[in-house]
């Protein structure tokens, strides 16, 4: 996919002065390790909460990890953690060789970008951007050369005498982003860096970020709640829930091999569908669901016969025939019958709700074009269910 | 989320600058606000033979003195009504009427001078209009022997001087209920009456109740027009405690007097922060700024509303002409010829006043300033321990009545081991202590509308603490220093329920010549006297407008006004 950063073209690319300093060739090294931290605060009605409890994560240097969770489920509070702007109650943080969990936020050598921005309002563009190296000391020279960099890097060359309120949600964002990258980080830490901006512009700069991410190589952890972002942008998402990461992976993994039905309901949709274990051998197993034996490779380990499971069924992967009159019944005869009581146009795609053997289902097909005939709602429709590669939930307490 | 004890601590040990910083502030609360008070309870105790509460009952219990406390109520509970309903009628007709900005602005400017003046400015003014030898009673209607001393001026005039601050709690209230809900009443088939009955009304009733709460405190603590008005007749109590120790030079009695005086404080005090506060439905964000504001009055109600509006600010702009005019004839309702003897007069024999107050006020200035943006930054950013009970001690001498103040700095500063009275030091402290909190509210304030991410973007770039409060937070709650200065300014020079008790041969104040002219009936140099100081205050406030808009960074947020209420 090609991207354009910033509404300016780029002339040069200054990008290598930018390097993360702590870029390595060995790629097995880390750059982020948090051990088994817990953070927990009073609360007044609830008593002691745990706003992270024993989360465990390793980030590779120049990885691009996400925290991705519903709001409390601990995301934040533990990038603050890492970013030093809360101290975990047990646990160890480190960032590269240095153990950082009691380092002050302003000795982690962090480059962090927040929800709001937090531009500092009453300097110009050029100096909020300069100010980590005002900090650092560096030489006049030295930072109108860096600062002019990377507003050109952002798309921002020109803005330098501006200040933050006469920006738009846009420009300031990437103010926000250019003042945290400009220091050189160790790392760079997002929180929710988009969702203070419309939906047009949160694709467009998700990508932005993305892409100067991986032409800086920096090591970078964001926190998000929004699936589709964090697909989007991450090498890997760490899913969280009620303070845990309770699942670690690729998007691919997240959204084909779920490994709880939070997981599986929170990244994308999906119809979880109630079958029974008929076989298992091996690699293989065999599940009874909607009236249709359907095979199952790589089933859970411990899975055995007659037990209860969901089956994991995205919406796009059921496909749907309509059932012209009784000719084509017999080709049918096997795939599970259904009707169709619901469907919404979306453009690229059409939204169907099924019913089958008593279960609704979510099934989602591409739009043939204007011409051809869609489905109707009441319509008679046959399901074709996946084989093979579905994803199976065991049902807790069985 | 709150932090833990542990992060608490760790936060002062790790911080020494910061240590040292809760550590002095909380030597200076003890020594100017809890100690004084302690002394002023501990002297209520003390008898022949250690202690005794006898004789005690007898002062509280007099005839004179239970009369005194019930005019006290009386008069507070009627100053806030007509005072809440005044400062609703400019409220609501400034917010809603759509006038001219520069109308606006002219009502403003009328109705804040008794603010910014000496506290009986309006007291001595109505003496000059409707006084035994007044410009309207005597020279316009020819009433001979006509006496104005009583509860009705004193009403009058306390209304008059404390109605500006239920305006200024109500204007932003009013402006800040979303205009939407108003016109969603409208389409849903109300009129505008309606509109006002059911939804403006009950939404802006714990201001209104706030505001009724602030004149009834203000009204109870006032000291100086009873002192010029009540007269014999009605008697009240901060007045009555003052003539118990200055006339019976009994102490204790002035000390037992000042203490009836804390309970109705304390009440109104407890009132508002824990059920006004809770009922505040409408939250100033500021967002409402852009919305066009519902057109809630009739043309048939506009005019009447601007023209009552006029007619109270004629009234204040009357008053204040008067003021002048009384400073610029030779006796005023006897010979009007023009002189500047009386000016003559306050530059020679009240020179000393005057360098004394501005001494004073010069030195309580910066102090105050500074000691109302540490505090207030400290207690708002800053997690270390007790920090809540040094914001509630910090607000102890601003939320007492200044009587209860000054005759506890009397008492607790008039023996070694502080013995500071009769000294510039001692009303140069009262004055930081009781005014500077005005400082710490708005430093709060201001710190609360910006966002902690801007203090953590800082340390996160690798800013120390220290310099992130230089380059980052101060230049944004610079307004707050600003208005701290003006406010302890202002109050240096016009403040005196507290003072009065604080002066000195060495040290005296203007407030203080201003009282002794009148009760020597040097009317003319009381006139000139009060000119001068409303002409400084003005000065001042002009100057540091000036300041505020110079230094005031491009994105600091704007102080609402200079009176923090």
């Amino acid at each position: 996919m090609v991207t354009t950063l910033g509404p300016r073209p780029r002339e040069t690319s200054p990008s290598l002065s930018l390097r993360s300093s702590t870029r390595r060739e060995d790629d097995n090294s880390v750059a982020i390790r948090i051990d088994n931290v817990s953070k927990s605060f009073e609360h007044q009605v609830k008593g002691q909460v745990y706003a992270a409890r024993d989360v465990s994560l390793t980030v590779a240097p120049g990885e691009f990890v996400t925290l991705l969770g519903p709001s409390g489920c601990g995301k934040t509070t533990t990038l603050r953690m890492i970013a030093g702007f809360g101290l975990p109650d047990a646990g160890r943080i480190s960032i590269g060789d240095q153990d950082v969990t009691t380092l002050p936020a302003n000795q982690r050598n962090i480059g962090f970008v927040f929800q709001n921005y937090a531009l500092f309002p009453h300097l110009s563009i050029a100096d909020n951007v300069a100010y980590g190296l005002h900090v650092r000391r560096k030489s006049a020279d030295e930072i109108e050369k860096a600062v002019g960099e990377v507003l050109q890097l952002v798309g921002l060359a020109g803005y330098e005498r501006q200040f933050p309120t006469q920006l738009s949600g846009g420009e300031q964002q990437r103010v926000a982003l250019a003042r945290a990258i400009v220091i050189r980080p160790r790392v760079l830490l997002f929180d929710e860096p988009l969702s203070n901006l419309d939906a047009r512009l949160r694709i467009q700069m998700r990508q932005e970020i993305r892409e100067l991410q991986k032409r800086l190589s920096i090591t970078t952890v964001y926190v998000t709640h929004d699936q589709e972002e964090a697909m989007a942008v991450s090498d890997r998402i760490a899913v969280m829930n009620k303070g845990s990461i309770v699942q670690l992976g690729t998007a691919e993994d997240l959204y084909y091999r779920p490994a709880s039905e939070f997981v599986a309901r929170f990244v994308g949709k999906v119809n979880l569908v109630p079958a029974l274990v008929v076989a298992v051998d091996g690699k293989l197993a065999q599940v009874d669901a909607l009236g249709q034996r359907i095979e199952v490779r790589d089933p859970p380990a411990g899975l055995r016969t007659g037990a209860p499971v969901n089956l994991v069924l995205r919406p796009e992967a059921i496909g749907l025939t309509a059932l012209a009159g009784g000719a084509t019944a017999a080709a049918d005869a096997s795939r599970p019958a259904a009707t169709i009581t619901s469907r919404t146009f979306l453009g690229e795609k059409i939204e169907y709700l099924v019913e089958c053997s008593g279960e609704t289902l979510q099934v989602a097909q591409h739009s043939a074009g204007p011409n051809a005939t869609s489905l109707i709602v009441g319509q008679n429709v046959k399901l074709r269910l996946p084989a093979g590669d579905v994803a199976l939930l065991t049902v807790a307490g069985s | 989320m709150t932090a833990t004890l542990r992060e608490r601590i760790r936060t002062l040990l790790a911080d020494p600058a910061l240590a040292i910083a809760v550590l002095t502030l909380w030597l200076l609360l003890v020594l100017f606000v809890l100690f004084p008070l302690g002394m002023l309870f501990a002297r209520i105790g003390q008898g022949e033979g250690g202690f005794t509460l006898k004789g005690v009952g007898a002062i509280l219990f007099d005839q004179h003195q239970l009369r005194a406390l019930w005019n006290s109520l009386f008069l507070g509970m009627l100053v806030g009504i007509a005072g809440t309903l005044l400062g609703f009628l400019f409220a609501f007709t400034v917010s809603r009427a759509r006038l001219h900005p520069t109308v606006v602005a002219i009502l403003d400017a009328a109705i804040l001078l008794p603010l910014v003046s000496p506290p009986f400015t309006t007291a001595i003014a109505m003496i000059f209009s409707f006084g035994a030898r007044g410009i309207i009673t005597y020279d316009l209607l020819g009433i001979k022997g006509f006496t104005i001393y009583g509860l009705g001026s004193t009403l009058f005039s306390e209304t008059l001087t404390f109605f500006p601050i239920a305006y200024l709690t109500l204007k932003p209230m009013l402006a800040a209920i979303d205009s939407n809900v108003e016109s969603m009443a409208a389409s849903l088939g109300s009129s505008r009456w309606n509109v006002f009955r059911t939804v403006t009304l009950p939404l802006a009733t714990p201001g209104i109740a706030n505001a009724f709460l602030l004149m009834f405190a203000a009204s109870l603590a006032d000291f100086a027009t009873p002192l010029i008005l009540a007269g014999n007749a009605f008697p009240v109590l901060p007045t009555q405690a003052f003539l118990q120790i200055t006339g019976l030079f009994d102490l204790r009695g002035g000390a037992v007097l000042s203490i009836v005086l804390l309970v109705p404080a304390l009440a109104v005090f407890l009132l508002q922060r824990y059920w006004v506060s809770r009922r505040f439905y409408v939250t100033i964000t500021g967002k409402g700024a852009g919305q066009v504001p519902f057109d809630s009055i009739s043309p048939g109600a506009r005019w009447p509303l601007i023209g009552a509006c006029f007619a109270v600010a004629v009234v204040v702009l009357y008053l204040y002409a008067l003021l002048l005019f009384a400073s610029l004839v030779a006796a005023l309702g006897a010979n009007h010829a023009f002189t500047l003897q009386h000016y003559k007069v306050i530059f020679t024999e009240g020179r000393k006043a005057i360098f004394d107050t501005l001494i004073i006020a010069g030195l309580a200035m910066p102090l105050g300033g500074l000691y109302g943006i540490l505090l207030g930054y400290l207690v708002a950013r800053k997690n270390f321990f007790g920090r809540r009970t040094m914001e509630m001690v910090s607000m102890i001498n601003y939320a007492l009545p200044g009587t209860i103040v000054g005759i506890a700095y009397l008492i607790a500063f008039n023996d070694p081991p502080f013995a500071l009275a009769g000294g510039a030091l001692i009303i140069v402290a009262c004055y930081i202590f009781r005014y500077g909190p005005t400082g710490i509210r708005a430093t709060i304030a201001l710190l609360q509308q910006i966002d902690p991410s801007l203090e953590e973007a800082s340390h996160g770039l690798g800013a120390s603490t220290a310099m992130t409060f230089r380059k980052v937070t101060l230049p944004l709650i610079v307004p707050a220093f600003f208005a701290g200065l003006g406010v302890v300014f202002i109050r240096s020079m016009t403040a005196i329920s507290a003072t009065i008790f604080l002066v000195s041969i060495s040290w005296t104040l203007i407030t203080v010549r201003i009282l002794e002219n009148m009760t020597e009936l040097s009317l003319g140099p009381a006139a000139a006297f009060s000119v001068f100081v409303v002409v400084i205050v003005f000065v001042v406030i002009a100057v540091i407008s000036r300041l505020l808009r110079t230094f005031r960074a491009p994105g600091a947020l704007p102080v609402t006004n200079m009176l923090g209420g």
